[in-house]
């Protein structure tokens, strides 16, 4: 993996250029695509080239793909195309950003992995020979991330310290394993909210020749899921520019999970470089279409639209007027609407279609808000898109119980003429 | 419109099998031209569960069948009209089918009657006394506006005998004459009746002559594939089809297994509806030629060949069985992949069938897709008998298995 550093500049951020292998440049700030068991969540392959023909950066997560490890240890093909998606690069991680990780399980010597059939735990070996077999492009070490705003300073010690210790083992494995040499290490640097501790961390990486991994992926902010949409800015930034100023410029910084578009934007002024499109998966399958507005000049928008909501019961218009999506060009706010009352497959498949064509959207302008200098203007545009209210882009899970009080009223009627 | 002196549905034949009652016909309808014989999958709330409609549209699917009973549940009548119909609610250009309803009440609500007026059954929602009338269901499919409709019909279980079977039958018949005179879009959506009767063959006579009488432009075969033997089953699709009439469409309701498929082609179907192929997708089966793969199994772990290498469909191009087994009835994307594949079978074995009937070869497609069907097992009697009437002859192979194996199974019933 290369990484090439295009511009960087104090408020605005930076523009880079990602080279996985043979594959083309992705242009940073990128939004790799998080999947669920190596699928782009609720679509098939043929669906999300109606979403994008661009080569992307898979995010693939052993929690929700563990149980494949022994059909890929026979899998001489590139990871990709066992996923039905060849061509494009993959990056495999621990932790599905998309569902809580539960907390515990934690221990010395191993880090737990949560999977759909229950905890299992994995010492650095145990990883390490799990990951040879997957052979992803780019991978994250072994790290305790089990931490968030409210752990304690103890436990937040106790994270960076297993951290090395799981370190040291993957650095040595990655080192010997033949699987692996065409694979790119991320040191994962953890700490939780603590500068001493997220510093120690740092030091741990930084003291490992600069060729053992080839980039940082920041974790031990928050525990996956929607609690990701919900940190808060004035907490998480401070302790994130504390960890990038200690960082060299010329490796590539990952942040995992679901923030909110405001704070990705105030992770990229201050020079994260890579996120996933977890937020756009949130959204989708708690019936929220993404609608805010991310070009200069036009209307005003709220952060979504809630399909859940009778409101929209009658109206035959897209999610979004002048989106460009397939689900917004063909299809109604009434009839996902339908969907959603009928716990149809179809509603999440049509939300996932338009919420990842927005945030690709969103990510494209923000590279050439860097590229003009006008990162600011778009943060300004996000935070006050109806004049004088604060935008909110939190992510609450959708408790709704779909009513069957009002439901048939047609048919019955018609029945009772 | 200027469509409107068109009539909604025209029908003809274009290829005859020479031996069988096998027929290859091109129905033109409001929405599209249905070339049949034809599998139409079914979209019973106004999707195909997890396909989109481009997808069915690139498997070149034409027509696909809605449920009445759901879809005036949910989204109901005011949301369709105020949609103008559920091809635009639902964004899909192409031919729609609806059945009446009244099959899903008796079969999903135990509460419901059947009484001279309709049928009868308490809300679901409210408890309260409904009645669902021939009227009703003419005025709910009118609201959905699927090219071709039908009647509301008194259902009965299959197996169920005596004068019930009979009053059934014509008070079916009763019932296409109200269907008829509430139906108030005859210039855009085609109303079949329903041919009812039991396992009985003179009922069945008697009700093709009936509907015969009635100004209708295809026919549906009702009462059938609801657990009754085989061995009934084919006689009653054969009656029905020696009677109706060559030059307007046959449907037979609820038909879909790919065995069965064949056989009611060969007698003379032109077309047929079924979930079994989107159902059986999302408990992780594929089907092929030999049956089904159900790649939950642990053979298909590490198998890397894709569900059949022979499949044109975007499942088999890109993913093997072993991603499959993995993901099938895990990630809700696999529900998407295995009913893509099912219905590109489906449409291909119709397809076939089509083909080899214009190239007068239908015969012989019968003989190789029953070798591979039952590739190592016996062919069931009834299967050689319905197409022994029809002067299709199986090779004589393991005859004696298959009419021990088909007693065994009507033991075992």
């Amino acid at each position: 993996m290369k990484f090439v550093l295009k511009s960087i500049s104090k408020n605005s951020g930076r523009l880079g250029q990602l080279r996985i292998k043979e594959s083309n440049e992705l242009a940073t700030p990128l939004l790799m695509q998080t999947t669920k068991g190596g699928s782009i969540p609720y679509l098939t392959a043929d669906t999300f080239e109606m979403v994008s023909n661009e080569q992307q950066l898979l995010q693939l997560t052993l929690s929700t793909m563990d149980q494949m490890a022994e059909s890929l240890a026979q899998w001489n093909r590139p990871l990709s195309e066992y996923v039905g998606l060849p061509g494009h690069n993959t990056m495999l991680l621990l932790r599905d950003p998309c569902e809580a990780t539960p907390a515990g399980g934690n221990d010395r010597d191993v880090v737990p992995l949560f999977t759909r059939r229950g905890k299992e735990s994995l010492t650095a070996t145990q990883y390490m020979d799990m990951v040879a077999k997957f052979a992803p492009d780019v991978y994250q070490g072994l790290c305790d991330a089990d931490t968030n705003p409210e752990s304690t300073k103890k436990r937040v010690q106790k994270s960076v310290d297993r951290t090395e210790r799981f370190m040291d083992e993957c650095y040595a494995l990655h080192a010997k394993e033949q699987r692996l040499a065409n694979s790119t290490l991320l040191a994962p640097i953890v700490g939780g909210y603590n500068t001493f501790a997220r510093t120690q961390s740092i030091k741990h990486a930084r003291a490992q020749p600069a060729t053992s991994y080839g980039g940082y992926i920041l974790e031990g902010f928050h525990t996956n899921g929607l609690a990701a949409t919900a940190l808060q800015a004035t907490q998480l930034l401070p302790i994130v520019e504390h960890c990038l100023q200690q960082l060299e410029d010329d490796k590539p910084r990952l942040m995992p999970g679901a923030f909110t578009p405001l704070l990705t934007l105030e992770l990229i002024r201050r020079g994260v470089d890579v996120f996933d499109t977890s937020y756009a998966y949130c959204a989708a399958v708690n019936y929220k279409a993404l609608t805010f507005n991310y070009t200069k000049g036009a209307e005003q928008q709220t952060a979504f639209l809630d399909l859940t909501d009778e409101a929209i019961k009658e109206q035959f218009t897209p999610m979004l007027n002048g989106c460009s999506c397939l689900a917004c060009r063909k299809h109604t706010r009434a009839y996902i609407h339908h969907l959603y009352k009928t716990h149809e497959l179809l509603g999440p498949i049509l939300l996932m279609i338009h919420n990842l064509h927005h945030y690709l959207g969103f990510f494209a302008v923000i590279r050439s808000s860097i590229a003009d200098d006008e990162l600011s203007q778009l943060i300004d545009l996000l935070r006050l898109q109806t004049a004088g209210v604060n935008m909110d882009y939190r992510i609450e899970a959708n408790s709704k119980v779909v009513s069957k009080a009002g439901l048939g009223k047609g048919f019955i009627a018609a029945a009772a003429v | 419109m200027s469509t409107s002196k068109i009539p909604p549905l025209t029908y003809k034949v274009v290829a005859e099998c020479s031996v069988s009652k096998a027929r290859a016909g091109l129905m033109t309808l409001r929405h599209s031209e249905v070339r049949t014989p034809v599998f139409m999958p079914v979209g019973t709330q106004g999707t195909l569960k997890g396909v989109l409609p481009d997808q069915l549209i690139e498997l070149d699917c034409q027509i696909l069948l809605g449920n009445t009973y759901h879809l005036g549940l949910r989204p109901g009548i005011e949301t369709l009209q105020l949609a103008g119909g559920l091809h635009n609610f639902m964004g899909w250009s192409r031919a729609i089918l609806t059945d009446s309803g009244g099959f899903q009440m008796v079969s999903l609500l135990q509460l419901a009657e059947i009484d001279e007026r309709g049928v009868n059954f308490r809300s679901p929602f409210d408890n309260s006394e409904c009645m669902l009338t021939p009227e009703h269901s003419m005025q709910i499919q009118n609201a959905i506006g699927a090219d071709i409709m039908m009647q509301l019909d008194d259902v009965v279980k299959t197996t169920t005998t005596g004068p019930r079977v009979e009053e059934a039958m014509e008070r079916t018949i009763r019932w296409v004459d109200r269907c008829l005179s509430a139906h108030a879009r005859n210039d855009d959506q085609s109303l079949f009746p329903i041919v009812q009767g039991g396992l009985e063959v003179p009922l069945r006579e008697r009700c093709v002559s009936a509907l015969m009488e009635r100004q209708v432009r295809g026919f549906a075969v009702g009462g059938l594939s609801g657990g009754e033997s085989k061995h009934d089953f084919w006689r009653m699709v054969d009656v029905c089809t020696n009677h109706l009439p060559k030059e307007k469409p046959r449907y037979l309701m609820g038909v879909g297994f790919a065995a069965d498929l064949v056989v009611c082609v060969a007698l003379g179907i032109d077309m047929f509806d079924c979930v079994f192929p989107t159902r059986t997708a999302r408990f992780g089966c594929a089907l092929v030629d030999s049956g089904q793969l159900n790649l939950k199994q642990q053979r298909y772990k590490h198998d890397t060949q894709p569900i059949d290498e022979n499949c044109e469909c975007n499942t088999c191009k890109r993913y093997t069985r072993s991603y499959l087994h993995h993901i099938a009835t895990n990630e809700s994307v696999s529900c998407s992949l295995l009913s893509i594949h099912n219905v590109a079978y489906q449409l291909r074995l119709m397809r076939s069938m089509r083909e080899a009937i214009q190239r007068d070869q239908f015969p012989q497609f019968v003989r190789d897709f029953m070798a591979r069907h039952f590739v190592g097992k016996p062919i069931p009697t009834w299967i050689r008998e319905a197409l022994t009437a029809v002067n299709i002859d199986l090779p004589e192979d393991a005859v004696q298995h298959a009419k021990e194996s088909e007693m065994r199974t009507e033991k075992s019933r």
